[in-house]
């Protein structure tokens, strides 16, 4: 690594897509379609200041539950909603969180998606070691996608 | 000399936030004594010193005596291990990406 960075990090991803922003928008916004790539959730609705939940698995003082709240809704283009969790008694898994998930989705010149996440404000390192194994539980739930991720490098 | 610190050390090494701008200093200083990190620093030299022992225990810093005093430089590939947490939760994004686009496939091939 090059820089030293120690108070928060950002994580980025960002991949082109065949569909239009229209159809990657549902996926990113309708309720039943978001638990088949994303997590099981509950009272999303793509409206601004609508709280939702994720359920994943619990922890220590935590019950395993992601608190998020809508911030942003431009329709096809930018949806940004909070993403808080963990437990102030926990110091592994489970440790308070309280991030920021920013999606950009720009029309491709040839009528595709340009798709970007933004997970931003962990804050390192208080949340190294709770995500490092938040992030291993995840990876077992949705199995044997390696090769799915591959394919696209 | 120098053992890979697992990175529970390296993040317990830098939840102190004084421990962390001790770090910090260092960071930007090159090479510093302990009196050097003391002046200005608002806690006693005694508890520099501890902090030093914790991050070198950790692997962040590493220590060259000479003469009588000892200088203190960063071990920047110390934090590799952080940086390989990140990755973790990079990771988790990456997946979720490919899992939309095998959604999006399914749905509208």
């Amino acid at each position: 690594m090059n820089a030293i960075t120690i108070d928060t990090r950002d994580i980025v991803v960002e991949e082109v897509f065949p569909h239009s922003p229209e159809k990657i928008w549902k996926t990113l916004t309708s309720g039943a379609l978001i638990g088949r790539w994303l997590m099981a959730q509950t009272g999303f609705e793509p409206v601004e200041g609508k709280r939702f939940t994720f359920q994943t698995k619990a922890g220590g003082a935590w019950d395993g539950i992601i608190h998020c709240q809508v911030l942003e809704v431009i329709p096809n283009e930018r949806l940004v909603y909070s993403w808080a969790g963990g437990h102030a008694d926990n110091v592994g898994y489970g440790a308070p969180l309280d991030t920021v998930v920013t999606w950009t989705l720009s029309r491709t010149a040839n009528g595709g998606t340009r798709l970007r996440l933004v997970h931003a404000g962990f804050v390192v390192p208080r949340n190294t070691s709770a995500l490092e194994t938040m992030g291993g539980g995840w990876k077992k739930v949705v199995p044997a996608l390696g090769a799915i991720a591959g394919e696209q490098d | 000399m120098i053992a890979t610190a697992p990175i529970d050390a390296v993040m317990q090494a830098l939840s102190v936030p004084t421990r962390r701008a001790v770090f910090e200093r260092i960071v930007r200083s090159g090479e510093i004594t302990v009196v050097e990190l003391t002046r200005g620093s608002g806690v006693t030299q005694g508890a520099i010193s501890q902090h030093l022992k914790s991050l070198k225990q950790a692997g962040l810093v590493v220590e060259r005596p000479e003469g009588r005093n000892a200088y203190y430089r960063a071990r920047p590939e110390g934090l590799e291990p952080l940086a390989d947490w990140m990755g973790h939760y990079g990771a988790f994004w990456r997946d979720r990406f490919a899992d939309l686009r095998s959604l999006l496939k399914e749905i509208d091939p």
